[in-house]
């Protein structure tokens, strides 16, 4: 008899725990509340995001919100997760309106999909409008559907090129001097010939060349009503001009695929790439993942097809969005809008984060932009905004439309690959690509 | 016997190759988890014994550092204990009632039971994943143990393996004035121990493992288990993979020792149970 | 009174069965069911769903990355199998050979790899197939001056690295099935083939395969649902689902993109009823091509 009781208390035990964790909801481990100072009352935020600098980015503000709204203190949760799980999470609990956090950070190739059908997001128009005249406002524009904002944008992602001038100096390179690709091809084979190493990469898995080639004709990858066109004449010229880069030694291949990833850090930090033609806040991956280029690395504008094209594009963005299920929706919406679009808040997202402000006031604020403490001024040979502000009046936007994530997939998987892995016929590959992202969005 | 000695040698040889390739990754990422994770990933795996670069770094971190590692470790161990118990008990007593009885729509219902074996789990995510909200079971353990509570491969290996048990233990139970539930109980679960101890092992190693559902479903980071807690460590960034290494290499060991200790068990439930046909 | 009527011999074998028919009803029939249903409908986020009728489906049947997916996972299920059946099952039988010394400890590192969760072995093995010159697979090439090969960017380099893992975590469980099934073969019968002169070889094809038959069985039923269904190895072999080419990519993988990384539930969902006819069909015609209903009570 006793064994019968002993099973029936196992059982009743655990029946127990079951129906314990179905309801509370137990802590323990790291916790990764900010307080920000904030007091007991504080009204307590869930934040998601992907990078952790942007957590640290929010600690800042938040300690200052605090401090000037004491009537409305914030305590905010932040979650890190990783790029895709963080998405896909969050696609999920907006779906089902369940387990969504009140703020969440959302990439701009990513947004089409949350502004599907009626977006679970909660319109930004009333808490944007004080900042609206000081920002950029194609960066707003990525971020809205029907006349409404849901995201606040982080930086402009101004294209920059940034040349290893050690190995240039070894070939006998003169980078100030590359104005066009066809001076970039020369450079490259000098590089080549007299150094093994490679002037720059093919990207196989992201659309930063494939944009800034486009951006440099004017086109984008829709047309004027959003239609996808990804076998447009700029965009078989742009990647026929890399092509033949790569086939004369001047670019390559890269692990990763790209220049954003681990992989090509590693690439980078020892010195097989000369260059790379990236966003502006590629900055902050050099200072943080690639600290043997530091004092070797300068900045100048991109390489054009003809002289006189534009020089630059905005690329990648984050926008930070308010759900509908959030606890306070009004709140949360006044603290975003502070923490990534006044003034303080744009000043801070240079100093923490290395990103090139929306508010382009700041550019031009020579304490900000010159400050000799500053990590990223220190990293670089030359100063980043004298370069920005020389572009300033060429930075093209590319659009982000309902076809764009599928055009992102369907280039940064197959197109590309097949164009640089493959040696595939450029115009070949993105007719396929056309009819294959014609074929997804049906 | 000498005879046969040039034979032992080469079965010897050949198997002593064969495991030297299975337990090359675990070489690799023992050596791993004395390096940074940004060599790693800059790199790749590989043998090199490089002292230069080799740390204990990672391991100081395992234990002293800020994260959740040991959370996540003891939620999985919690979850794998709960689960496995709940489903082999569970799984027994229906098992129990396909064997003993006939009754009307058993037929029926071991069929259903056959066909739950052959659809994917995977296409009821979606589904689940609703009805798991409606239940108001998100981010709860409930919701990752309840769907898996009579598992379907359990069930059948059980049956199989009561079909071997002679009636006559069960007609002696009533003789002596047992009730129905008082023969599972003492009758037959104590000769089930060499079927629990083989289900046990592969139902853990499930539960151990268990990624896909439990990520959907969790989305509190103090109730990752340890397999989801790691997919997290892999930001683009590699800055995490520290952390990761040392700790993929830690979670491999208790689950190892597990199995030394019921080996034994684990062969002869195999080999007493369903695959008989 | 209740006490009676449950302890009732006609009664008890339903109490027996009930959890089973709960968790069936309620995790299985109800899921499935509304899967149907969704997959003949548009769901749209934050807007009531809309009946398409096969809508869905035609779009399947044109959709290229699906067909790939399709092709992938059947790909994968097939060499999984031509791997994981005969080699698994001439360790075992070579294993349990009376000249085999240190059965344990072989039988311990074999099966030591299915005990490393998808996450950890994914990701060492990511890391052991990189394409840089210094990675595992790589340096070892190299050692015989082969060039570096960029395994996970191309179709057939990345299987050999998906089967590799494969092989790896599933030999040894395999290998204990078949193990099993060995001690189910009775001892005298390589005795009377021993008596009537038969070799080795004779006595593996004449004795053991065909006794190992239900055991071979077991192993190939498990193997095509889980070849079917594999997605978690490939997303962490890509370190995400979008692997070069959707050369990594399986139809879990394309039902997770749509219904979860772009909110197409309902289009997701049909996807997940392809799989389930497909997963069915081949279980079934596997099982009545190798007789397994004729021996089922």
């Amino acid at each position: 008899m006793k064994k019968k009781w002993l099973v029936i208390l196992l059982v009743l035990s655990m029946v127990t725990f079951l129906w314990g964790c179905g309801k509370s909801s137990s802590s323990g481990g790291k916790s990764s509340v900010l307080e920000g100072g904030a007091s007991e009352s504080a009204t307590q935020l869930e934040y998601w995001t992907f990078v952790e600098l942007h957590g640290q980015h929010f600690q800042k503000m938040l300690e200052k919100w605090n401090a000037a709204h004491p009537d409305k203190q914030i305590k905010l949760k932040v979650t890190v997760m990783p790029y895709d799980d963080m998405h896909n999470k969050l696609s999920i609990a907006l779906q089902t309106g369940q387990g969504a956090p009140d703020i969440a950070d959302i990439e701009v190739g990513k947004f089409p999909d949350f502004l599907k059908g009626t977006p679970q997001l909660e319109p930004l128009n009333d808490v944007i409008e004080p900042y609206k005249d000081t920002i950029v406002q194609s960066r707003l524009n990525m971020y809205s559907k029907d006349g409404n904002y849901y995201g606040a944008p982080t930086h402009v992602g101004a294209a920059l090129a940034f040349y290893n001038t050690e190995i240039l100096e070894q070939a006998g390179v003169d980078y100030t001097k590359i104005d066009t690709w066809d001076d970039y091809k020369k450079a490259g084979q000098q590089v080549y010939e007299k150094t093994g190493k490679y002037m720059g990469t093919a990207d196989t898995s992201a659309l930063w060349q494939a944009s800034m080639m486009l951006a440099e004709q004017g086109k984008d990858f829709t047309d004027d009503a959003g239609n996808p066109v990804v076998n447009s004449p700029e965009l078989i010229k742009g990647l026929t001009i890399l092509q033949d880069l790569q086939k004369s030694n001047v670019l390559a291949t890269i692990a990763g695929g790209q220049p954003d990833t681990e992989e090509a850090y590693g690439e980078f930090n020892k010195g097989n790439y000369a260059s790379m033609m990236m966003p502006f806040w590629i900055m902050s991956r050099f200072v943080n993942y690639m600290p043997d280029l530091k004092g070797k690395i300068a900045i100048a504008p991109i390489p054009v097809i003809e002289k006189g094209q534009p020089r630059s594009y905005g690329g990648g963005g984050t926008g930070t969005v308010v759900t509908k299920t959030a606890k306070n929706v009004q709140l949360a919406k006044e603290f975003v809008a502070y923490a990534k679009l006044s003034l303080d808040a744009n000043i801070e997202i240079w100093n923490t984060l290395g990103f090139d402000p929306v508010n382009m006031e700041v550019w031009s604020m020579k304490d900000v932009t010159h400050n000799p403490d500053n990590k990223f001024i220190q990293y670089f040979k030359n100063n980043p905004f004298d370069v920005l502000n020389e572009i300033k009046d060429g930075i093209q936007q590319i659009k982000s439309t309902p076809a764009s994530p599928t055009i992102n997939n369907v280039l940064g998987t197959t197109a590309l690959n097949e164009i640089f892995e493959d040696g595939k016929d450029v115009t070949e590959a993105l007719n396929e690509a056309q009819k294959q992202i014609e074929q997804q969005l049906q | 016997m000498s005879r046969n000695l040039p034979k032992k040698i080469v079965l010897i040889a050949f198997f002593a190759v064969v495991c030297a390739i299975v337990l090359v990754p675990f070489y690799a990422i023992a050596l791993g988890s004395f390096k940074p994770g940004k060599e790693l990933v800059r790199n790749g795996l590989n043998l090199s014994f490089d002292l230069s670069v080799m740390s204990f770094d990672n391991f100081s971190f395992l234990f002293t550092g800020d994260h959740s590692y040991f959370t996540w470790f003891f939620n999985s161990v919690l979850l794998t204990v709960v689960q496995v118990a709940l489903t082999l008990f569970v799984s027994s007593f229906v098992a129990y009632g396909f064997a003993a009885y006939e009754f009307k729509g058993k037929n029926f219902l071991f069929i259903c039971v056959l066909l739950i074996m052959m659809v994917p789990f995977e296409i009821l995510l979606l589904p689940l994943y609703k009805l798991t909200y409606d239940l108001g079971l998100m981010n709860s353990y409930s919701a990752i143990i309840l769907p898996g509570l009579a598992n379907a491969a359990t069930v059948f290996f059980f049956r199989q393996y009561l079909r071997s048990i002679p009636n006559e233990i069960i007609t002696a139970g009533r003789v002596d004035g047992a009730s129905e539930y008082g023969i599972y109980f003492r009758l037959i679960l104590p000769v089930m121990k060499p079927a629990f101890a083989a289900m046990g092992i592969l139902n853990g190693m499930n539960s151990w493992n268990n990624l896909l559902w439990p990520f959907m479903v969790l989305s509190d980071e103090n109730k990752y288990t340890l397999p989801i807690g790691l997919k997290t460590l892999l930001t683009p960034y590699g800055n995490n993979y520290d952390l990761l290494i040392v700790g993929s290499f830690f979670s491999i060991l208790p689950i190892f020792a597990l199995f030394v200790a019921f080996q034994k068990y684990f062969i002869d439930g195999m080999t007493a149970g369903s695959v008989k046909g | 009174m209740v006490k009676r009527f449950l302890y009732s011999q006609k009664v008890a074998p339903y109490v027996f069965v009930l959890p089973f028919i709960l968790v069936f009803l309620l995790f299985w029939v109800y899921p499935l069911g509304s899967s149907v249903g969704m997959s003949f409908q548009k769901i749209t986020l934050g807007q009531s769903a809309s009946w398409v009728g096969f809508a869905n489906y035609a779009k399947l049947m044109g959709d290229g990355i699906f067909l790939k997916a399709v092709m992938n996972s059947v790909v994968y299920m097939v060499l999984t199998i031509v791997i994981l059946v005969p080699f698994p099952m001439l360790f075992a039988v070579l294993i349990n050979s009376k000249w085999m010394w240190a059965r344990e400890f072989f039988k311990s590192a074999f099966f030591l790899p299915a005990l490393t969760s998808v996450v950890v072995a994914g990701t060492i093995f990511r890391l052991m197939f990189g394409e840089m010159d210094t990675s595992l697979i790589n340096s070892f090439l190299g050692l015989f001056g082969i060039e570096p090969i960029k395994f996970l960017k191309g179709q057939t380099t990345g299987f050999i690295a998906l089967l590799a893992l494969a092989t790896w975590r599933w030999t040894g469980v395999n290998m204990l099935y078949f193990l099993s099934g060995l001690k189910n073969i009775p001892e005298d019968y390589y005795e009377a083939a021993s008596i009537d002169g038969a070799s080795s070889f004779q006595k593996f094809t004449r004795i053991t395969v065909p006794m190992l038959k239900p055991t071979t069985i077991y192993v190939i039923t498990i193997s095509i649902y889980a070849g079917l269904a594999m997605f978690i190895e490939s997303m962490m072999l890509w370190n995400g689902n979008n692997s070069p080419k959707n050369i990594g990519l399986t139809i879990v993988g394309y039902l997770y993109r749509q219904g979860i990384e772009k909110s197409d539930m309902g289009y997701a969902a049909s996807v997940g009823i392809v799989l389930l006819v497909v997963a069915m069909a081949i279980n079934l015609a596997q099982l009545a091509f190798t007789g397994m209903f004729k021996k089922e009570d």
